[in-house]
């Protein structure tokens, strides 16, 4: 089974999964992002990992890139041109206020399809694609349920590892027992984490914290919302579409106020206390919310961002993070 | 008098006004000596070279007078749109009602540039999280918080999508100040596929039929919401003729451009160039005079080429130049190191081509906002490049890289490794900050290196 690999959470790994291929989203690496193979300079460090990883990839049988952010859609340029992986650039509009935009969305699936087509997948029956929708559907669920019993890093490695493996083996990893509770109760909220940033989960922990609300990309709010289950059976596609299109709250969507909405309801209802805003140097889309973050929610706010080099950042990382919760213990 | 062209220094200008003036030489409402501009804070004109023409006198006078026809339109009672991002689409169809005028809000870039930092308008954006990271359209921001740049418009309309990621952001950041904005969707353009019926856009891209009738609805509601504010119906015919206007511009844009880029001496200085197609975008709050300031700066055009004159040297360098400048010193700068312009791709080439006529308008001009080359891949918009290269014969690229801009940062890469692909001719990478003044000597030696590099190569 060949697998499609992407990052971008307006790629319905269910899509991909009804045409009988294997959906991987790509947890990236630090390390590639000082990769030889591209220039670094104003280059967002998450992209040029994106860049590396996908020409070093040897096991996928294609890519899928989206228009959601300028530097991704410019990556998509140079990986035409120096990758032999089969790509495909989805457009994901930013507005997202009227029907035409729904429907763009729609034809840009159909369009995937038809690429996933052409590497050997199948274009599915409704029966089919309601059937994978159901199964990630109930794994999701079952990650999100699990949460209050998961550390932070269990979490989002369950989020991560569901977008890596799918739902088969996602249910069995969840394990946690016992409410996690302890900690100033913090948000950590940009766009999407590597790797090495789950180091972060853990040196909150040890320093007096708690992440309840992962709203980066990587984390909670890259989940699409639940389905509707009867429309589901009668409509699959459009059912998808509007649980990836109309649920996943980005910063690039325009105008984004329901990413604010989001965010005032789950602060709100998790209690929380101060925010850790996580952002790459040169992701334009984030950066321009920080200071709106700071208004908007009334909380003290951390920024941490990152060029990419974690050793250099490292202690400087540790030491702004253990200042933020004495301030806050 | 002395009719022979060349470029001469605000200070010059001064005199040469007088002599004009004496000889009885036209004059717009709006014209004057150039250096009464200095005295509103626009201290790097003090800095620049200019072409000595009276056509070129009008060029300046007219641009450094937009703001003032801002003014008067808001006291007639007129309509005023701030068109964000689209550059050049959008007011073609603004300048089909009677009480409505556009202009893009984005030009404030050029502020930091022109008053040479004096107008504070970075450090607002600074103060709003909008920091260097960013383009130098954050200067926008500062713009609308000052409101000492431009009336504030009665209303915003931005394209986003595949725009870059800072004026998304920064107009979102506008919006959270509580700017209300029209969002209009712009999709990637792509190649058809094969099943797909394809629609060949002016500029020659092609895009599949249905994102052309895709960005035709959103026109169309961009349409409808003008004719609310306006009051106003805008049929068919009306925006008929308005396109039929935008390409007399267009035309006279075409023409010029040919002249001034294969004109065996370079006829009118790469300054005047950037600001005559500059024009197209909104034809600077009044198309009519547009229309007129081009014929003019044409005619002198053409009587220099059919003379034999031009303001440089016959073996300047002919170097196709790829970004706008946020420091329009550069463009001088270009000339003192021996370098001509010969090809240009300043972001909007889908403002300069022609709208198709023969179309439904509001097809055409989803055409034409489809061809706009940062809508598409930057493999199109090197091809594109190409194209122009042979057509404007330029011996060598240079792409100057807008500090901060998301596009930047990859499409440098692509474009030069078509380039010289195809070519085996130089591209010379530079980054131009609003205020190149601390760094001059470095752009000065790279642009001096891209030069005798041409030339050198001349000889074998």
């Amino acid at each position: 089974m060949k697998t499609i690999i992407y990052t971008c959470p307006y790629v319905p790994a269910e899509w991909i999964a009804a045409h009988g291929l294997r959906a991987s989203r790509l947890l990236l690496d630090h390390v590639d992002s000082a990769s030889m193979f591209i220039r670094t300079e104003g280059v967002c460090p998450f992209v040029r990992s994106f860049i590396s990883e996908v020409m070093k990839n040897k096991g996928a049988g294609g890519v899928v890139a989206t228009t959601v952010c300028d530097q991704m859609r410019r990556a998509f340029d140079v990986l035409v041109r120096k990758s032999n992986l089969p790509a495909f650039l989805m457009n994901v509009p930013n507005t997202w206020q009227s029907l035409a935009a729904q429907k763009l969305y729609i034809d840009e699936l159909k369009r995937l399809s038809r690429f996933l087509s052409r590497l050997g997948g199948k274009s599915p029956s409704n029966n089919t694609l309601a059937k994978i929708m159901l199964e990630y559907d109930a794994a999701r669920g079952s990650i999100l349920t699990a949460r209050e019993y998961l550390s932070a890093r269990q979490y989002a490695e369950a989020i991560a590892a569901f977008g890596r493996n799918g739902p088969d083996q996602t249910i069995n990893r969840i394990t946690g027992t016992e409410p996690q509770t302890d900690g100033v109760r913090l948000a950590m909220i940009g766009g999407p984490l590597m790797k090495q940033d789950f180091d972060l989960f853990d040196l909150i922990e040890q320093s007096g914290g708690r992440i309840v609300l992962d709203a980066t990309e990587t984390g909670e709010r890259g989940l699409c919302v639940p389905f509707d289950h009867r429309r589901l059976r009668d409509e699959p596609l459009m059912e998808l579409a509007d649980a990836y299109f109309g649920g996943i709250r980005d910063a690039s969507r325009r105008p984004n106020s329901e990413l604010y909405k989001w965010l005032q309801r789950e602060l709100a209802s998790r209690d929380v206390q101060g925010i850790i805003f996580r952002r790459y140097l040169w992701c334009d889309i984030w950066h321009a919310e920080l200071r709106r973050l700071k208004d908007f929610s009334n909380l003290p706010v951390l920024d941490i961002d990152t060029a990419g080099d974690n050793d250099i950042e490292q202690q400087r990382t540790v030491n702004r993070i253990r200042a933020f919760l004495e301030m806050l213990q | 008098m002395s009719d022979i062209p060349k470029r001469i220094t605000l200070q010059e200008w001064d005199l040469r006004y007088e002599q004009l003036e004496k000889a009885g030489t036209y004059e717009p409402d709006y014209g004057g000596p150039l250096s009464r501009h200095v005295e509103d804070g626009d201290q790097r004109l003090l800095k620049l070279r200019y072409d000595n023409s009276a056509a070129a006198l009008r060029l300046w006078n007219f641009l450094l007078t937009e703001e003032d026809r801002l003014h008067q339109a808001r006291a007639a009672g007129r309509k005023i749109v701030g068109t964000m991002k689209d550059l050049g689409t959008v007011p073609v169809m603004a300048y089909c009602f009677e009480n409505i005028v556009a202009f893009y809000p984005d030009g404030a870039w050029w502020i930091p540039c022109v008053m040479e930092l004096g107008a504070g308008l970075l450090e607002i954006a600074d103060s709003l999280g909008i920091d260097e990271s960013f383009c130098p359209v954050r200067a926008m921001l500062g713009a609308f918080v000052t409101g000492a740049h431009f009336p504030i418009p009665d209303m915003l309309v931005c394209s986003v999508g595949a725009t870059c990621d800072d004026f998304s952001a920064i107009a979102q950041r506008l919006n959270g100040l509580g700017h209300p904005i029209f969002w209009w969707e712009i999709p990637h353009r792509r190649r058809p596929e094969p099943d797909e019926t394809a629609v060949n856009l002016p500029g020659g891209f092609s895009a599949p039929k249905c994102q052309v009738e895709f960005v035709k609805s959103q026109l169309e509601r961009i349409k409808t919401t003008l004719e609310g504010l306006a009051g106003e119906k805008l049929d068919e015919r009306k925006l008929s003729a308005g396109i039929k206007k935008a390409n007399q511009v267009r035309r006279y844009l075409t023409e010029l451009r040919h002249l001034a880029f294969t004109a065996e001496r370079c006829p009118l200085p790469a300054l005047e160039m950037l600001i005559a197609e500059m024009l197209a975008i909104h034809f600077c709050s009044d198309r009519q005079e547009t229309i007129n300031v081009l014929k003019e700066l044409l005619d002198e055009v053409t009587s220099r080429v059919r003379a034999g004159k031009g303001i440089l040297d016959a073996d300047a360098a002919r170097i196709f130049w790829v970004n706008p400048v946020a420091d329009l010193q550069v463009m001088n700068l270009l000339e003192d190191c021996g370098g001509r312009i010969c090809g240009t791709e300043y972001l909007f080439t889908h403002a300069l081509d022609i709208i198709p006529e023969d179309l439904p308008p509001l097809e055409a001009l989803a055409q034409m906002a489809l061809a706009d080359p940062m809508a598409g891949s930057s493999i199109d918009r090197a091809e594109r490049i190409c194209g122009d290269i042979r057509l404007f014969g330029a011996e060598a690229v240079l792409i100057s890289r807008i500090p901060g801009a998301s596009h930047c940062a990859l499409e440098g890469l692509v474009i030069s490794e078509i380039v010289r692909d195809k070519f085996d001719i130089p591209v010379l990478e530079i980054e131009v900050p609003p205020v190149t003044d601390s760094m001059r000597p470095t752009v000065h030696t790279r642009l001096e290196a891209l030069v005798e590099t041409v030339k050198a190569r001349r000889q074998k």
